[in-house]
């Protein structure tokens, strides 16, 4: 990689940073960022919706064999826009690994700050709110 | 070992910057005109100050919160959000704070320990212009000799700011955005507002302005890429003095506004349930 290169990839680093700056709610009144999640699952619904966009998965628990839905909440549509989302960047049955913070409340709901796609490997930013 | 996390963290980051950048979409990105760049290419922020016909400064462009915290980059793409540090708390900078008048001041406390639950940007009631110009939503501004309009991305809202100098009115009807007014001075516009709703939400922690606010601006651009507001607030039902605050913008290029609007899919209060 060329010295010009890595300068510009650096400088975009730095924007993205900024980027996760993102609010519509005070984060830390819903969300613990301190309980960070990984999870694995399948896509069963895209809620491509403002103010922010709602993901759901189906996770298993590979102990107990259950599965339970979880709901992931990201930025909205304009931020994942700019960030090189498209609305059909994920489509049901889509198999996803999500980092995040765990809702407050206990309920199986997180803020993603990343979603892997695990067929690709392909990381993107989810826009989460840090605020 | 500090710089080497970092450097993971970067790199990490970088990855994630080349794997998103393929995707284009809209005019995201869509090249500003007659935008003054330097020899590596960024844009000249510091480039003279652009004037209309009429040799006044021209206020347009698509603007973002410059209040940045230390140390935050401040690009000025259209790829990127910034808030400003004052957007939880207004008086931040002021060694007192807000002057608040008695009643006010447990009621910002509430707000300020509940984390802001009750803010009713939440719960998608338009912004008022002093706390968009701190939020992480990009602000058009559209200037003409008589007239300025001030489009918000966030539930598409508007603002307009009559040049002509116009009387404000005598009993407004109290709105979101109040009746603006303004004329020059010099370079400088002198925007006078009043007539906004009561318990208009200035920031996170719930400062707010009564219909008896009288806000001055002073509005200057200062060149191509940076706007400076310096506020006044006259507000004595909710505050025991005048206050001021220097609010800054930047200019950010090859951008354009996408519509965030707030009720198609507001959940939080759901989620917390709250009552609305």
């Amino acid at each position: 990689m060329t010295p010009a290169k890595f300068k510009i990839l650096f400088a975009l680093a730095l924007l993205l940073e900024t980027s996760l700056v993102l609010a519509h709610h005070s984060f830390p009144a819903q969300y613990d960022i301190n309980q960070q999640i990984t999870l694995s699952g399948t896509v069963t619904e895209v809620q491509w919706t403002n103010p922010h966009i709602f993901i759901h998965i189906d996770v298993k628990d590979e102990e107990s064999g259950e599965t339970r839905n979880w709901i992931l909440e990201l930025g909205g549509p304009n931020a994942l826009l700019r960030l090189g989302w498209k609305r059909d960047s994920l489509k049901p049955d889509d198999l996803v690994i999500v980092e995040g913070s765990l809702a407050r409340n206990g309920s199986a709901l997180v803020n993603a700050t990343s979603i892997t796609m695990a067929e690709t490997g392909r990381t993107m930013l989810a826009g989460s709110s840090r605020e | 070992m500090i710089e080497l996390i970092q450097f993971k963290r970067l790199f990490i980051i970088t990855l994630m910057v080349i794997a998103t950048c393929p995707a284009t979409a809209q005019w995201i990105g869509y090249p500003t005109s007659d935008v003054p760049r330097l020899a590596d290419g960024s844009v000249n922020m510091e480039a003279p100050t652009p004037r209309m016909a009429n040799g006044m400064p021209d206020l347009s462009g698509i603007w973002i919160s410059d209040n940045t915290r230390p140390g935050e980059p401040t690009p000025s793409d259209g790829f990127s959000l910034s808030s400003s540090r004052l957007m939880t708390n207004m008086g931040a900078d002021m060694p007192d704070g807000l002057p608040y008048q008695d009643w006010l001041i447990p009621i910002v406390k509430e707000h300020t320990d509940n984390l802001a639950i009750n803010d009713p940007h939440i719960r998608c009631i338009p912004d008022n212009f002093l706390r968009a110009y701190g939020l992480p939503h990009m602000l058009k501004f559209v200037h003409t000799p008589d007239l300025l309009v001030v489009m918000n991305e966030m539930n598409a809202g508007y603002r307009q700011v009559f040049l002509d100098a116009r009387a404000l009115p005598d009993d407004p009807a109290p709105s979101f955005q109040g009746y603006s007014s303004a004329s020059w001075s010099g370079d400088t516009l002198v925007i006078e507002t009043i007539g906004v709703r009561n318990d208009t939400w200035i920031d996170w922690n719930g400062s707010v302005l009564t219909e008896q606010a009288k806000v001055r601006e002073e509005m200057r651009r200062l060149d191509y890429g940076h706007l400076e507001i310096k506020v006044t607030v006259d507000d004595p039902a909710a505050y025991t003095k005048p206050w001021s605050v220097t609010l800054k913008q930047r200019l950010v290029v090859d951008a354009e506004l996408i519509d965030e609007i707030c009720l198609e899919n507001e959940r939080f209060v759901e989620h917390m349930n709250l009552p609305y």
